[in-house]
């Protein structure tokens, strides 16, 4: 350690509990703002995930609320709206259209179970290429009455490939033919079933709350929308991009506020920080004068202090990464309570960059907050200071 | 080594301005050992300051080994004290959370010198203080912590030490040794200009500067 490095430590340690303090209170700043830029970061990817994770270039849906929309994209969620019969076959005419499958989703009560079942009417035919990622225990559906679960599904009611399930209302026996390999997404609570068997049980034959659309050639996006939506009425679209801009709008207002919350905690602890090197600097203003009368220049001196400032943003940083780093789990298991809709998986996440780049952050305003008590202490009279 | 002309400093206190030197002729020669003597507020700590390049008259001139230091920037100022002047002070002005050593080696850190753990050794064993050397400020008696501080304001190896009323916070018995290690020094070649109250010390100084009024008496 250098020896004016030594003695800045040892100033700091001089009154420990006041730097300890001041440490916290910038820790706790960078604590909040490194877990609102780690979340930030988690839970774009994580939406990104998700929605690529659907296959499908956009989504026709009835017309209605776009975050209804995109709770239907992301969570399957259960909307009491259905397409006109006729959509279908629209969409399926339209030009540069590979792939458009209907998809019902709705909620049923299985009394062998206990449960309410989510039930995901498609094209299973169709699963493969809506689902390119998927792995599969045992093989997709092949007829009517065969049935493909999510891991959570299986997991949770112990169901294995081959095992019956009955619905209320429906002749016969339903056969699992396979799971889903657990994606982390909401793709592992559905019960993925043919949708002609899901219009029948629900009785909405012809019925979809949606259909997916793949494009021969995704370029020609926009065309194909417009197209579709001039043709066909009562329709609405979604890219899978407007659907994460939808996500992200509700979801950055919180964001702002909670990147505000933290920026105004940083301020709070700077302040604090150039109170506390103030204090420190006046109250050495007579050993200040003496290093400056035995030949401390005032760059020294201003170095000193500025050394102090930085140790101080230093490790109160450290403190608030290792704070964050401890807490997230914590921290995450609040937000999910709180958020309207979070993606699956880990939003917090420790990225060393990240947690650097808030350290790094946190000590260049707290070495802003030292220049003026450094430019003070540099000022200093030697005369004045040992006279006292 | 150092001349004084015809120094006169004028600073103001609240409403009042005070004239602590007026007109000030005085040398310290290479090598003396001068005690100066005055009642308060005659302009002796002044003094001390303006021979020390703390402070600059507001008329007449400092020669140092002949070079007038008028005009001098503070930087220039500031490496002239480092590396010429030792200074000690009554009240020792010792970094309490450092060591004996550590104190003792500050002013080399201001001239970007790693400390000399011979030098240190060998200036802790001049003061008596051989044994104390990783010891705090706080764990010392006053006449440790002031010979502490003589280790310091020698550690750069000046050329005159000031010393402002060294003996004023010990008692006697301490007085004598810190007179004793100055009056060594200046017998190993070290010129040193004291400030004292104490009548016996200043005695046995070569030379003595009695101010009054801002006056040196003849």
């Amino acid at each position: 350690m250098s020896g004016l490095m030594k003695l800045a430590v040892q100033n700091l340690f001089r009154h420990r509990t006041r730097s300890l303090l001041t440490m916290l209170g910038i820790g706790a700043a960078v604590a909040v703002l490194f877990s609102v830029l780690s979340f930030n970061r988690g839970f774009e990817a994580g939406l990104e995930r998700e929605l690529k994770g659907t296959g499908l270039h956009f989504m026709v849906v009835p017309s209605g609320c776009a975050h209804e929309v995109a709770a239907l994209v992301l969570h399957g969620a259960v909307i009491p709206k259905f397409l006109e019969a006729g959509v279908i076959d629209d969409v399926n005419r339209a030009e540069g259209v590979s792939l458009a499958t209907p998809i019902l989703v709705a909620q049923m009560p299985n009394p062998q179970g206990g449960r309410i079942d989510l039930i995901y009417g498609v094209e299973t035919a169709m699963l493969p290429d809506i689902k390119p990622d998927w792995e599969i225990t045992g093989a997709y559906p092949a007829a009517a009455n065969e049935l493909l679960l999510g891991y959570n599904v299986a997991l949770h009611n112990g169901i294995t490939p081959g095992d019956g399930i009955r619905y209320p209302g429906v002749e016969g026996v339903f056969t699992v033919t396979g799971i889903v390999a657990q994606t982390g997404s909401q793709d592992d609570a559905f019960i993925y079933m043919d949708i002609r068997e899901a219009q029948a049980i629900l009785q909405h034959p012809g019925g979809a709350t949606a259909v997916g659309v793949k494009l021969t050639d995704p370029v020609r996006m926009q065309e194909v929308i417009e197209g579709l939506e001039s043709r066909v009425p009562g329709i609405q679209i979604v890219t899978m991009g407007q659907v994460m801009n939808s996500v992200s709008t509700v979801a950055a207002s919180a964001r702002s506020l909670s990147l505000a919350v933290a920026l105004v905690a940083l301020i709070i602890g700077t302040v604090g920080v150039m109170n506390a090197i103030l204090m420190a600097v006046f109250e050495r203003t007579q050993e200040i004068g003496m290093m400056r009368a035995i030949g401390a220049s005032r760059w020294d001196i201003f170095r000193i202090i500025l050394k102090e400032t930085a140790l101080l943003t230093m490790v109160g940083g450290i403190a608030g990464i290792l704070i964050a780093a401890a807490g997230s789990t914590l921290i995450e298991g609040f937000v999910r309570r709180v958020m309207p809709y979070m993606p699956t998986g880990e939003m917090l996440r420790f990225e060393p960059l990240l947690a650097m780049g808030c350290v790094l952050f946190a000590m260049t305003i707290g070495l802003l907050a030292g220049f003026y008590p450094a430019w003070k202490a540099s000022r200093i009279n030697p005369i004045e200071a040992i006279k006292g | 080594m150092i001349r004084l002309q015809k120094v006169e400093k004028i600073y103001r206190r609240g409403a009042e301005t005070v004239r602590a030197l007026r007109g000030v002729d005085l040398e310290i020669h290479s090598g003396e050992f001068a005690a100066v003597t005055g009642p308060s507020g005659a302009g002796k700590t002044t003094l001390l300051h303006i021979v020390g390049c703390l402070d600059t008259p507001g008329r007449g001139e400092v020669l140092f080994d002949g070079v007038s230091v008028d005009g001098w920037t503070d930087k220039k100022l500031t490496r002239l004290r480092r590396e010429k002047i030792g200074f000690v002070f009554q009240q020792f002005y010792l970094i309490p959370g450092l060591s004996v050593a550590d104190n003792i080696a500050l002013p080399l850190l201001f001239r970007k010198q790693k400390p000399d753990k011979d030098r240190i050794a060998t200036l802790a064993r001049m003061v008596g203080l051989e044994n104390r050397t990783r010891h705090v400020p706080a764990a010392l008696s006053g006449g440790e912590m002031q010979r502490t501080a003589i280790a310091r304001a020698l550690v750069n190896r000046p050329e005159i030490i000031l010393a402002d009323e060294p003996t004023g916070n010990l008692d006697s018995k301490n007085s004598e040794k810190i007179f004793d290690i100055l009056k060594g020094l200046n017998r190993s070649g070290l010129t040193v200009l004291m400030i004292t109250h104490n009548a016996n010390l200043a005695a046995r100084a070569d030379r003595i500067i009695r101010i009054k009024d801002g006056m040196v008496e003849a």
